[in-house]
């Protein structure tokens, strides 16, 4: 027996659309606008979901790269703070819920000299242990590793190491563009400090960064203005921990989260996703056109039965929900395929790191993916906004039919 | 069930490019419960536009059209769907069954546009196509049915809620002669058992001649058929 969709309990629109959708296969040219609506659609939602998920997964690399670089939360105290005040700032902040290690720095830029060789680098004059800013830290020293402390002195980046051939121990000139003046004129003020070690400056560092003991650092570039960083433990409890500070600092001193600290970069991160999200957004309009013409065509292929239908009493509401939902239908046919596609393209390329790329260029060997829910709603919602806009307009162009007109041969 | 048909001075006037072509120019006619009336009259008389005037499928320039006492141009749209629906049942020259529905569904269709129960509306339908000898073909498609079957198939679907006032616009004038035949045998036999009113437009006279009035439709009048043309 032939399927019969008119004694089922569903509503009339609802059968004509499923009927309508069922029947276009019928004829070449509406299967094909329908394919390629379909296919539009499919592959809008195929690229906005991976593109986005591509530019994701590169933005969380590179914030993490950049994060794990950055304290949690900086404080720059007054210029005129002593280093007994900057004690006892931090011993302050220490106490305060929610921090687990303050740190003491100051910060300035200068020159390396080694083997001939000058390289401009910002350095950081830490107090103890070495900043978590300066990750995977190692002395690479028999005798540090023996003794098990780090030898104080000047800690490059691996990358600096590696080019300029320098191990643990060797000698660097650091040189401050702040001079000493002397009755002979003023002179450099130089500072020959052994390496004490490796980090690993990130991928995505282009400034050679340095750190070095904090009094060497502070004869280098006089007294300036000192800095605590703050480890809160992570990004979020940063926040939190931040907005606690104000009471236990002196005046004049400020604090920047994270956040502030690189809020350029977060500003640009959040720029660049939405114009590639407008962008890609305008397939999706031209994915709806397609559908659009492909109603306009289905209408026109059924001109005759919509004019039947009218004259049977079916109101133009009935029609236009019909034709409203036939668009509704296609658009989700092309949003599931596409969805599918591009969620298991991107979840694939990720897991899988199928597009590799040359890791001395860029500062990841392959494209990373990130497919985020929210983004998927929102591709979702666009898609199917967009479609119902278009599908609205084809049915109420085939409810505003005259159904004498429609009728004539 | 049957209804009473009137029409009044009905003006309907179309535009040609700048030129008004008055196609209906005051027309008054009056059918009376279970009548079977013939509007004859040349191609392109209004035969058809006055057809879709009694219909409600088109409003009038002038004029009005009563059906059951009930003024048409005083409904809205969706009053005026709910009385093609319940109250009017059309036949036309060319079957417009929904060739993507078979048979059976397509004779449903009324009764689901009138809000049936499925099972209400399929029993009718069965009940209808068997009177025209289709219950073999009830799940065919139009495009597997043959020209007659195809009109056989659309005066049961004029027929699905027992309307009380049928119109026929040339019924047979896309048959052979004898599917015609027997469309109109099938046409006529349903009319007087369900004592259906119903208005046929031909431009057949031997189909006119099977009525029981003929109105001639002429130069945008109607007017009675003289004898001597009856005769003819």
């Amino acid at each position: 027996m032939r399927s019969r969709l008119l004694t089922s309990k569903a509503p009339l629109p609802a059968i004509l659309a499923l009927r309508y959708l069922w029947s276009t296969r019928r004829r070449a040219s509406t299967t094909f606008l329908s394919v390629v609506a379909v296919g539009a659609i499919a592959l809008g939602v195929f690229a906005l979901i991976v593109s986005l998920a591509a530019l994701s997964g590169f933005q969380q690399v590179l914030r993490t790269e950049v994060l794990a670089r950055t304290p949690d939360i900086e404080v720059e105290l007054p210029p005129e703070t002593s280093a007994e005040d900057a004690g006892r700032a931090a011993a302050a902040v220490r106490a305060l819920a929610g921090v687990r290690e303050v740190q003491q720095v100051v910060r300035g830029r200068g020159w390396l000299l080694g083997g001939g060789r000058v390289a401009a680098a910002e350095l950081v004059g830490f107090d103890g242990s070495l900043p978590p800013s300066f990750p995977g830290a190692s002395a690479r020293s028999d005798e540090a590793a023996a003794g098990g402390e780090e030898r104080p002195g000047l800690w490059i980046s691996r990358r600096l190491a590696a080019a300029w051939f320098l191990e643990v121990g060797d000698l660097v000139d650091v040189v401050s563009p702040r001079p000493t003046l002397t009755p002979l004129g003023p002179r450099p003020r130089v500072r020959t400090l052994p390496v004490a070690g490796v980090y690993d400056a990130g991928k995505a560092a282009e400034q050679e960064r340095s750190a070095l003991p904090l009094d060497v650092a502070e004869s280098l570039f006089g007294p300036g203005r000192r800095r605590l960083l703050v480890d809160a433990g992570g990004s979020e409890e940063a926040l939190e921990v931040a907005a606690t500070l104000g009471p236990v600092l002196p005046d004049g001193a400020r604090v920047a989260t994270w956040q502030e600290l690189n809020r350029p970069l977060f500003f640009a991160l959040r720029l660049e996703r939405i114009f590639l999200f407008l962008g890609v957004s305008l397939i999706m309009l031209v994915a709806a056109l397609a559908l659009l013409a492909d109603l306009m065509l289905i209408v026109a292929n059924k001109r005759e039965d919509v004019g039947m239908l009218l004259t049977l009493g079916a109101t133009p509401v009935r029609l236009r929900r019909a034709f409203v939902l036939l668009g509704a239908l296609l658009a989700a046919a092309g949003t599931t395929a596409g969805g599918a596609l591009g969620v298991a393209t991107a979840v694939l390329a990720d897991r899988l790191h199928l597009l590799k790329l040359p890791g001395d260029v860029f500062f990841v060997e392959h494209v990373p993916f990130l497919v985020r829910p929210r983004d998927l709603v929102l591709i979702l919602g666009i898609t199917l906004a967009l479609a119902l806009a278009a599908s609205y307009y084809g049915a109420h162009r085939a409810a505003a039919l005259d159904p004498v007109e429609a009728l004539r041969r | 069930m049957s209804v009473q048909v009137q029409a009044q001075g009905l003006v309907k006037t179309y535009r040609d490019g700048a030129r008004r072509v008055e196609v209906l120019k005051g027309v008054d006619l009056a059918v009376e419960p279970g009548e079977l009336v013939a509007i004859v009259g040349p191609s392109g008389s209004g035969k058809s536009t006055l057809l879709h005037l009694l219909g409600g499928l088109d409003r009038p320039d002038g004029g009005r059209v009563v059906i059951g006492g009930e003024d048409l141009s005083r409904r809205s749209g969706a009053r005026l769907a709910a009385l093609r629906n319940r109250t009017i049942g059309f036949v036309f020259q060319f079957h417009h069954l929904l060739p993507d529905f078979t048979a059976l569904e397509n004779v449903m269709l009324p009764g689901r546009i009138a809000g049936q129960p499925p099972r209400r509306a399929l029993g009718r339908a069965r009940e209808l196509l068997a009177e025209v000898g289709l219950s073999e073909r009830e799940d065919h498609f139009p495009s597997e049915l043959s020209g007659g079957e195809r009109q056989r198939v659309a005066l049961c679907r004029a027929l699905a809620l027992d309307p009380p006032l049928l119109l026929a616009d040339e019924p047979t004038g896309n048959l052979d002669p004898a599917s015609g035949e027997r469309v109109l045998e099938l046409l006529l036999a349903l009319q007087e058992r369900h004592g259906t009113t119903a208005v046929l437009v031909t431009h057949n006279p031997e189909v006119a001649g099977r009525c029981a009035r003929v109105l001639v439709l002429d130069k945008g009048v109607l007017k009675p058929q003289s004898p001597a043309s009856r005769g003819s």
